[in-house]
Order: C-alpha cells, then sequence, then structure tokens
C-alpha cells in the first residue's frame, strides 16, 4: 500500500514538473496505445478464435475423410471375411472338401491388403490357411488375444492391435506386423457343426497407408487407437515404441467425438477425435496450438509491425498537435517572463487556439493597463517631487526677508543711507533671481550672481568682517544649475564659520567642471567642525541644523540636489576644526536643453 | 530548457518506437532464415562389411535424419573390421564436407587419434564403444550388458566350459561386454576360455557381438551341433536364430532408437550443441520372450517394410 502511496508521490511530483507540452503528448499517446493495443489483443484473440475454429473444423474434414478410407478399407477386409465365411464355409462340409482352395482365391485377389487367411477348430487347431499352411510347433493359437475374442463374442467381428504374426511357420521369419481380424465361425464337419474361427490377417501396411499421407493444419498430425487407447497407427510410432517419444493416447480414448484442447508434455494442442464405426477405433487428429495461434510467426510480427507504426505515427501527430497547443503558451510565458525582468518593449503575441489568443489578449490588456498605470505613477511622482522642492524653496524667504528688512530699517535710522540703498538693491537683485520666473533650474551665472548680492547684504550686516571671493571657472559660462543652493551654504560659512571668529573671514564661492559635473566649492577659513559632525549635518536622521539667516539647512539643498538629479548627486562636507570648512556641490553638468527637459519633469 | 528535454524526451519515444517498428519488419526475415536451416550431410560409417545387420538402425537413422534436416551417406568397410580402411574413409569424408560423423568404430583408440584435429570442424557420435573425444556415444551400458547374459548362462549352466568369442578386435565396446561376462562366471567359479574361432566340443558359448551371435547361431544350425549359444543383437536375423533355439539368449536393444539417437546427437553436434553418451536399455531375452507385446516393439520395427 505505502508502495502505490510513494509511487503516486513520485508520478505527482514529475507530473508537476512536466511542461504542459509533455502532459499532453505522454497522456495522447499512452492513451493511444491502451487504446491500440486493446484493440489490438481483441483482434488476436478473435482471430485466434476464428482459427481455432478453422483448424478444429479442418480437422474435422481430414478425420472424417480418414474415417471414411479407413471405414472402407475395414468394411472391404469385413467382406472378405464375410465371403470365405458365407459362401465357403457355411457352403462346406470339412469332411468333404478344403477350404484351402476358395481361400487362396480371396488371397489372390487381395494379396496387397492380406497376410493370411486360416480357419481354426474350437480347439485352434489349423483348418486352412493360406499362403501358409503350417502351423509353428510351438503356436497355440487359442491362447491368441484373436482368438479368445472371437470365442468370447461369436456375434461380432473382432479387430485386434497391431501385432506380429506368429503362427506361422515361415522359413523365412519375415515377423509382419498385422491387425487381425476374427470371428466366430460355424464349420460343418461330417452333417455337424461346430465352431470355430476365422481369421482375417491384414497387413499393417493397409491401414498405414490410410493414415500416412494424412497431414492436419500446422505440422498436426493422426494416429487410430483401439478403444483401449492401445496405439494402431502413429506417424512416428517406432520412436514411441523405443521409448523416445510420448503420446497422449490412453487419455485420448477416454475422449469423446468432437475438437477439444489439451495440454500434453507442457504444449497446448487441438485435438480431434473421430470414432471409427463398427471398430470402436478412434481417429485421433492432433493440431499444435501455435497453428492457429500463430501457424507462423509472421502475421503475428507483421501485426505488430501495425500496431507499433500506428503508435509511432499517433505519437507523432500527438507530439505536434500537443507542441501547437503549448508553443503559444510557452511564448506567452516568456513574454511575461521578459516583461518581469523590466524589458520595455515587449510584445505579447497572440497565437494559437481560441483559449489562448484570449489568455494573451488579456495578458496583453493587463501590460497595456499597467503601463498606464506606471506611466501615471512616474508622472505623479515627478509632481510630488516638485511640489516638495517648491515647499523645501519656500523656506527661504521669511526669515531672510525678516533679518535683511530689519537691517534696512536700522541702517536708515541710523542715517547710512547708502548701505540701505546698497542692501535694498541687492535684497531686490536676490529676490528677482530667486524668483526667476518660477523655473527651479537657472543658469550658473545667476546662481552665482544671486550669491555675490546676498553676500553682499550679509557684508553689510556684519560691518564687513569677512570679504568673498566668487568664481567661473572657464567651461562653466553656458551651464545651468539648481537655483538657491549656494546661498543656504554661504549662510553656514557666515554664521558658523566668520561670524564668531576671532580673524577676517574668507569666503570662496569656485564653480569648475569635472567631467560631465559640474562642482561648485564654497570654502571658509572659519572655526570648522569636527569631520564626524561634518558628516552627520548630511544625515536624515540626524538633528536638523538651521542658521540664523535664512533658515534653509545644508541637509535641505543635499535633499533637492539628490531629488532632482538622483543619489550620485548632492553635497560633501569637509571639515576640521580651525581649519575652516569646505562645501562642495556635485550636479550634472547641465546644457540649456537639459536645463529646459529638467524643468518639463523629465529625469535625466 | 524544459522545452528542450521534453523535445529530447520525446525524440527519444519516437526513435524507440521507429527501431521497434523496424526491427519487427526485420525479425521475421532472421526468422524465417533461422527456420530454415542448412541440409546437413552426415557420413555414417561401420565397421563391417556389410550393412544388412544395421538395417533397423537405419531406419532409426534415416527418420532422425529426415526430422532434423539432415541427409546420410551409409558406408561400409571392404574388410570387417579394418581400422586403418576406416580411418582413411573417415579423412576422406571429412575432406567430402561432411558436417557430422556416426561411426562404429573399430579401433576407437586408433580413431580418435586420427579424428584428433579434426574434432571441431567434424564432430563424431559413436554406435556401440565410446571413443575419446567422440561427440557422444549412443550404446547399451556393454559391462552390464555382458553381466546380464553371463548371469542368463549361469542360471542354465550344469556343467563344462564356458566359451567366451573374441571377436572385439581392437573395439572397446564388445570387449567390454566379453570383460565384464568373464568376470561374473569367474566370480561364479565357472571354467571360462577365450577363444577366436568356435572350436569343437563347446557346450557354453557365449557371443558378444550381433555378427558373431549370427554367424555362430548359423553354424550351430547348419552342423547339427549342441551347444547354448549367449548372444548380442537386434536384428531380424539374429531373432530368427533365437527363435528357431539356436540362441539360447540374447541381449537385445532397440536398434531403431540407437540409430535415431546416433543421427539426433550428431545433427545437435554439427550444430554446437553439447550432448553427453546415451545408454540405450536392453533386455535379455530367451525364446519364449519374443513374442511379448513390449519386446515386438523393440525387436520389430512397425514399418511397410517390417520383417523384410
Amino acid at each position: 500500500m505505502s508502495f502505490f502511496r510513494t509511487l503516486a508521490a513520485k508520478f505527482g511530483e514529475r507530473y508537476r514538473r512536466m511542461s504542459i507540452q509533455m502532459v499532453l503528448s505522454l497522456s495522447f499517446t499512452a492513451v493511444a496505445a491502451a487504446g491500440m493495443l486493446l484493440m489490438s489483443v481483441s483482434l488476436i484473440w478473435r482471430f485466434s478464435s476464428a482459427s481455432e475454429q478453422l483448424v478444429a473444423e479442418n480437422s474435422r474434414r481430414v478425420l472424417a475423410q480418414a474415417n471414411l478410407n479407413l471405414d472402407s478399407y475395414l468394411r472391404r477386409m469385413m467382406r472378405i471375411s464375410d465371403t470365405v465365411y458365407y459362401r465357403s464355409i457355411k457352403n462346406m462340409d470339412l469332411a468333404e472338401g478344403d477350404l484351402t482352395a476358395p481361400l487362396g482365391l480371396l488371397y489372390e485377389e487381395n494379396r496387397d491388403d492380406l497376410v493370411s487367411l486360416a480357419v481354426f477348430d474350437g480347439e485352434g487347431g489349423l483348418v486352412a490357411a493360406v499362403p501358409l499352411s503350417a502351423v509353428k510347433g510351438d503356436a497355440a493359437p487359442v491362447e491368441s488375444d484373436w482368438f479368445q475374442a472371437a470365442s468370447r463374442s461369436m456375434e461380432n467381428l473382432h479387430f485386434s492391435t497391431p501385432h506380429v504374426q506368429n503362427i506361422f511357420d515361415d522359413p523365412d521369419y519375415p515377423y509382419r506386423w498385422v491387425v487381425s481380424l476374427s470371428r466366430h465361425v460355424q464349420l460343418t464337419r461330417d452333417g455337424s457343426t461346430e465352431g470355430g474361427v476365422l481369421l482375417v490377417d491384414m497387413s499393417f501396411n493397409g491401414i498405414e497407408q490410410v493414415c500416412r499421407d494424412v497431414t492436419l493444419e500446422g505440422g498436426g498430425y493422426l494416429y487410430l487407437i483401439d478403444k483401449d487407447g492401445e496405439l494402431i497407427y502413429h506417424p512416428r510410432q517406432q520412436l514411441i515404441y523405443a521409448g523416445l517419444l510420448e503420446e497422449n493416447n490412453r487419455e485420448a480414448a477416454s475422449y469423446r467425438d468432437g475438437s477439444r484442447l489439451e495440454r500434453f508434455r507442457g504444449q497446448s494442442r487441438q485435438v480431434t477425435v473421430k470414432t471409427v464405426g463398427y471398430t470402436g477405433w478412434k481417429l485421433v487428429g492432433v493440431a499444435p496450438a501455435g497453428s492457429w495461434l500463430a501457424s507462423s510467426p509472421q502475421p503475428m510480427l507483421f501485426g505488430l509491425t501495425l500496431l507499433l507504426f500506428s503508435i509511432f505515427l499517433m505519437a507523432f501527430l500527438n507530439f505536434l498537435i500537443s507542441a501547437r497547443i503549448s508553443d503559444p503558451i510557452l511564448r506567452l510565458e516568456r513574454s511575461i517572463r521578459e516583461l518581469d525582468k523590466g524589458l520595455a518593449n515587449v510584445e505579447i503575441e497572440e497565437g494559437g487556439c481560441y483559449e489562448v489568443q484570449r489568455l494573451s489578449h488579456a495578458v496583453a490588456s493587463m501590460v497595456s493597463t499597467m503601463r498606464h498605470l506606471m506611466d501615471d505613477i512616474i508622472r505623479q511622482e515627478g509632481q510630488k517631487r516638485r511640489s516638495e522642492l517648491e515647499v523645501l524653496q519656500s523656506q527661504i524667504n521669511p526669515h531672510f526677508l525678516y533679518n535683511t528688512l530689519d537691517s534696512v530699517i536700522w541702517m536708515t535710522e541710523s542715517g547710512q543711507q547708502k548701505e540701505a540703498i546698497l542692501m535694498v538693491t541687492s535684497l531686490a537683485r536676490l529676490f528677482r533671481i530667486a524668483l526667476s520666473k518660477g523655473k527651479s533650474i537657472i543658469p550658473l551665472r545667476d546662481e552665482l550672481e544671486h550669491a555675490r548680492h546676498y553676500m553682499n547684504i550679509q557684508q553689510i550686516r556684519f560691518k564687513n568682517k569677512f570679504v568673498t571671493r566668487i568664481e567661473a571657472r572657464p567651461g562653466t559660462e553656458e551651464l545651468y544649475t539648481l537655483k538657491l543652493i549656494i546661498q543656504p551654504i554661504l549662510e553656514n560659512a557666515v554664521y558658523h564659520g566668520c561670524a564668531s571668529a576671532e580673524d577676517d573671514g574668507v569666503i570662496r564661492v569656485t564653480a569648475y567642471r569635472e567631467g560631465e559635473d559640474l562642482l561648485i566649492d564654497v570654502e571658509d577659513n572659519g572655526l570648522g567642525m569636527r569631520p564626524e559632525l561634518a558628516a552627520s549635518l548630511l544625515d536624515e536622521d540626524g538633528p536638523q541644523v538651521r542658521t540664523g539667516g535664512s533658515g534653509i539647512g545644508v541637509r535641505n539643498v543635499h535633499q533637492r540636489i539628490s531629488l532632482t538629479f538622483g543619489e550620485g548627486y548632492g553635497l560633501s562636507i569637509f571639515s576640521e576644526p580651525d581649519e575652516g570648512t569646505l562645501v562642495r556641490l556635485r550636479l550634472p553638468a547641465l546644457s540649456r536643453e537639459e536645463a529646459n527637459r529638467c524643468q518639463e519633469g523629465e529625469v535625466l | 530548457m524544459k522545452t528542450g528535454k521534453s523535445g529530447l524526451i520525446q525524440g527519444g519515444i519516437l526513435a524507440a518506437l521507429g527501431l521497434a517498428a523496424l526491427l519487427s519488419l526485420v525479425i521475421p526475415q532472421l526468422l524465417r532464415e533461422r527456420k530454415d536451416p542448412q541440409l546437413l550431410s552426415l557420413s555414417v560409417l561401420l565397421r563391417d562389411s556389410d550393412s544388412s545387420g544395421w538395417a533397423i538402425a537405419r531406419q532409426g537413422m534415416e527418420q532422425a535424419a529426415d526430422e532434423l534436416g539432415a541427409e546420410l551417406r551409409f558406408l561400409t568397410l571392404a574388410e570387417a573390421g579394418d581400422s586403418g580402411e576406416q580411418e582413411a574413409v573417415l579423412l576422406r569424408e571429412i575432406d567430402g564436407g561432411a558436417a557430422a560423423l556416426v561411426v562404429v568404430p573399430a579401433d576407437p583408440g586408433a580413431l580418435s587419434a586420427a579424428l584428433e584435429q579434426w574434432r571441431l570442424i567434424c564432430p563424431a557420435v559413436t554406435l556401440e564403444s565410446p571413443m575419446e573425444g567422440a561427440a557422444g556415444t549412443v550404446a547399451p551400458d556393454n559391462a552390464l550388458l555382458g553381466r546380464q547374459l553371463a548371469q542368463a548362462l549361469l542360471e542354465d549352466w550344469d556343467e563344462g566350459e564356458v566359451l567366451l568369442l573374441d571377436t572385439a578386435g581392437s573395439c572397446t565396446g564388445i570387449s567390454g561386454r566379453l570383460e565384464a561376462a568373464e568376470a561374473v562366471l569367474t566370480e561364479a567359479g565357472l571354467p571360462v576360455r577365450r577363444a577366436g574361432e568356435l572350436p569343437e566340443g563347446a557346450r557354453w558359448v557365449m557371443a558378444f557381438e550381433s555378427a558373431a551371435t549370427l554367424r555362430t547361431a548359423e553354424r550351430r544350425e547348419a552342423e547339427g551341433r549342441d551347444f547354448a549359444l549367449y548372444g548380442v543383437g537386434a536384428a531380424t536375423a539374429v531373432t530368427a536364430q533365437l527363435e528357431r533355439g539356436n540362441i539360447a539368449a540374447m541381449a537385445a536393444w532397440s536398434d531403431y532408437a540407437a540409430g535415431y539417437l546416433a543421427v539426433r546427437r550428431a545433427v545437435g553436434a554439427a550444430r554446437g550443441e553439447e550432448g553427453t553418451a546415451t545408454a540405450l536399455p536392453f533386455s535379455v531375452l530367451r525364446k519364449e520372450d519374443i513374442y511379448a507385446p513390449e519386446n515386438q516393439k523393440l525387436l520389430f520395427p512397425v514399418m511397410s517394410s517390417s520383417g523384410r
């Protein structure tokens, strides 16, 4: 039981790993082969059955003919016996006549079939015999089977089994095999009757000739037995007598007339029995089973060839059909796998049969919908990013504006009108650039200009405690940059670098190109900071560093650059305590066209 | 990957089916060729100059040859028991393309040496006497036969010397019978003498081969001598002598079976089949036993030409 369970589990496992084409083709082929096999077995069975009947019919016909011949032969012998009895013995008084002459005449007429004709009296004494007339000295006819059978049943004629005739003294000692036909006769001697036995020794040749050339289907043969199963004739009789062969003759004696199957010495065979009238002998026809199952293996093998070829064709067709069914599914699966890998231009082929077409169509439709949805998501993401940028940019205004205006008020009240005008002018320029008609990406020169104005304001506010040097190196003139990214860094340099430093501060802004990138270094010689602190300034999880100026943190700038151009861009801070700080901004070197595209929300 | 594997499996199945269909077309042709094996040519060489004593054996041989697809050539010697001639004739037969030999060896030792190099090409099966290197021997158990024949004599013996006719020459099968009989008789205390010819005055005579038995019986009848002859033989002529009272008892076997088995073994050997010696069953018969049904079957083959 567990074996079958294991087998079923293994089959299930294998089935799950099989391709659909394999499952289809193997299943169809197995079913077709089983059907064909069943049909073939059925046909063979029907063919065998019909052949068996034909063989039986043929055996019956052959046996009927052999029986007719044998019957005719035996009747002829019986007629000879009748002739001797009714024409000679009954009409003759042995005291007056001799039977030898009439016996001799009959013998001469039938010498091919007869070995001897003899009449014995009731004591076994020889009355007359031809062709030999002397009985062997030690012969005892009374003890012979044929004599005793005739004496026992006086009304009948008796046929013996084949034996070597040993009654008559023949100087040649020919030892002839005969079948003795004996009957009880009434002998007349001196007017009185007495019992006697008439013996007709038929040559065994006669019976042999009747049976010898009879053949049955498939190397079958015929043999003759008496009612006890004793062999009378067999085509290989001497081999049986010599013990080199066996025959099922004893068993066959019990068979009724007709055909039957028997198994003898490991061989199946069809036996047909026909009883020879009067004698009780039986003609037995034997046809080996092979004669109807396969008289020769050729037809069976030809049938096998047809079967195998049919299965071959069926398998071939199944493989083709299953491939036609499964190939579109496989192609569809392949397309989906490519989609899964992220390939954009994948064609969903809508081929194959109706169901597969529908499936492909549904998948194609689903992919199309997914693409639209993904486009929407990308667009929405872009919008969201822009919104975030705008929010970040909007953080600049309130603090810085308040401080600057406060300084202007203070300068105006204190009569520093020239400085106040410069500050207001710079503030106006600052806002004009900051607005930039709503654009987030502006020329680098505008951004540097914006930084310059900012520093003008701060220098006034901090009473020229530091100097600012802004430089754009060659190759950067036509480049574009995200706006308002330098000013927050400068703000940090002012408040954390230079404002509380004792010496005069120097703040340098340098824009230059490095490969495909635009780098803007903002460097001060202020207080500096520990490298760990410098590193933590950009950490999203760290505390927000705000300045006392515009309120835009360094992290804000870093996030804006990263959001706009990707993870590879942004800020790097290099600082040492009392050494100053270098903040490096890395951006893509944008041309006008690229800046425009970026402005429109495309990802570079 | 999976599709490739499936393709391979399907290709394999198709190839196997195609091959099986092809084989089923080819096999019948092979079977037909095997079914019709070539007719084998067998030579049968006796050690006698006259084959009449082997008539029944010949019938058995012909039956076997007919069944097994062989043709037979029967050969006799110009002079009975001439082993030199027998060797020469056999070598000539081998040269002539005989597939196998059935031999009644005149001198098994000499013949074995002569056939030594031809053993694989042309196997030989012997009748009557075993021979070294033979593919088989079909004969009664010679020693047992000699002993049982001696026992038959012992049952009748009253007095007098027993003459053992030594006609074996170099024929080991015959001498085996003689020696076994001699041993039994000697052990029983009977005076025993070997002789090549039948002497005058012998009362008890034993012959150990068919021809010698027949000759001695015929002499007994022709010369009207009175001795008890114990012989061997399965030929009808010997049986007739038994019936006429010229032989007191004889060891007989089915010559038909001997011939049949010898040819069957020879055909088997020619076709490369292994085989062994076959001991033929025999009976020691007296006159009154001849017509017992079983003995009739043993002594007189059922043939259309039976008795002739």
